[in-house]
């Protein structure tokens, strides 16, 4: 299940209703989401609530999701931004006598609109790597291991890790840069070809 | 340094560059990469992409890793189960008993609501479909309604809505004679193409049985005197 993309995964669910699928997609996402809840809405309650509400949308719209139109970490990025702001709106509503001590970003406008979703793109970019490339960068960048521990960890010879680690961070690149390009036709540099 | 050795090293650099710009090299290989980048500006340059990549990694995992462990469970345990489907399996034991027992509480839940519907617990779902005003021809929708004293719920898609500007959305409303509550708001994405769904526990009571979606603009208050509304309808029972 660790191996299936991210689009695999939510056919399963829309097919069949899979848990584990769902389950998956939680551990991809779950942090995402509510770290995007904390940035916008500035409260540990309505983080969990964006999860909650994003999850639950998720869940009972995996059928509408059509991976010709968008990726699905595209498509899951749209779902909280959407939530946040009406969960957003709803908090405007609730305080508007109590004057904020900072403001908070409009979900989808600005710099941390933008910074969540690179962080989605990201997310995405390693559900299309190969197993053993995902596998690598996940348990270095997500699980904090050492070289060393995700060789013992992965049963892997120590110099195959790291250049593994090499391999899949490069592979890596070239999906973000794939992306930025259908994104952006224009945002062809000269080292990318 | 000899061509040979100069091969040697690039090629061991090359090898190396991950784990040197994640910093997870021996103090010793580190030095071997630093001498061999300071030389060969093919290496600098691919070094330079992959920190690129390494800090847009390392972002999203900072980004990630705030959520608390006990949030899965409680998310996962929250989704309404499916006919003939497993439920979504969390990390605690309880979950993974629900996963296991899922096939027969699912049965069990089919035969509960079978009973609840003919025995009058819950009401039937009630559907509208939603037609444009003036203000979005070509747009349309609809909208399913079930009814329950305890969980009720609406499942509303739309299409060919235009897209909102900066601070609009779009909401759904259930009207009757005396006023109309809100249901949720939502936006549409490039294709005009949005959906929602919401728990609208007034409308349960009530005898709300118009659907109207407005164009809302924050910080405007939504008012019914003044709506804009691009699509309406009536919902009919089931």
């Amino acid at each position: 299940m660790a191996g299936a993309s991210d689009e695999v995964l939510i056919r399963r669910v829309a097919e069949s209703g899979d848990g584990r699928a769902m389950s998956e997609l939680y551990d991809r996402y779950g942090g995402l989401v509510h770290g995007a809840g904390m940035r916008y809405l500035g409260d540990r309650g309505l983080a969990e609530d964006l999860v909650q509400d994003v999850f639950f949308a998720v869940w009972r719209s995996a059928a509408g999701f059509d991976p010709s139109r968008a990726s699905f970490s595209t498509w899951m990025h749209r779902v909280t931004r959407n939530r946040a702001t009406d969960l957003a709106r709803r908090r405007r509503a609730r305080v508007r006598t109590v004057a904020p001590t900072s403001p908070l970003p409009e979900p989808g406008e600005g710099d941390v609109a933008e910074e969540i979703l690179r962080g989605f793109e990201v997310v995405g970019v390693l559900s299309a790597l190969s197993p053993a490339h995902r596998e690598v960068l996940v348990l270095a960048y997500f699980g904090g291991l050492s070289q060393r521990e995700i060789s013992t960890h992965t049963d892997t010879p120590l110099g195959t890790v790291k250049s593994r680690t090499t391999a899949a961070l490069r592979a890596a690149r070239k999906h973000l840069l794939d992306e930025r390009r259908e994104d952006d036709p224009k945002a062809r540099g000269p080292e990318d070809g | 340094m000899g061509r040979r050795d100069h091969g040697a090293d690039h090629r061991q650099t090359r090898e190396l560059l991950g784990p040197y710009v994640l910093g997870a090299l021996e103090p010793g290989e580190e030095r071997e990469v630093e001498r061999h980048l300071e030389a060969c500006a093919g290496c600098r340059k691919e070094e330079r992409g992959l920190r690129e990549t390494h800090e847009r990694l390392a972002g999203a995992a900072v980004a990630g890793a705030a959520a608390p462990p006990h949030l899965k469970d409680r998310v996962l345990a929250a989704l309404p189960p499916q006919e003939g489907q497993a439920l979504p399996v969390g990390e605690s034991e309880r979950t993974r008993l629900l996963r296991l027992v899922a096939p027969v509480a699912a049965a069990l839940l089919v035969a509960v609501a079978l009973a609840a519907y003919y025995g009058g617990i819950f009401g039937p779902a009630e559907t509208a479909a939603l037609k444009p005003t003036g203000l979005a021809p070509g747009a349309g929708g609809e909208v399913e309604i079930e009814r329950a004293p305890a969980a009720t719920e609406a499942e509303l898609e739309v299409w060919g809505l235009p897209q909102t500007g900066p601070n609009e959305y779009y909401e759904l409303w259930f009207g009757r004679e005396e006023g109309r509550v809100s249901a949720g708001t939502f936006t549409v994405d490039d294709e005009g193409h949005g959906r929602l769904s919401t728990a609208c526990p007034k409308v349960a009571a009530g005898d709300y049985h118009r659907v109207g979606v407005t164009l809302e603009r924050f910080p405007e208050e939504p008012r019914r005197d003044a709506a804009k509304v691009v699509l309406g309808g009536e919902l009919q029972g089931s």
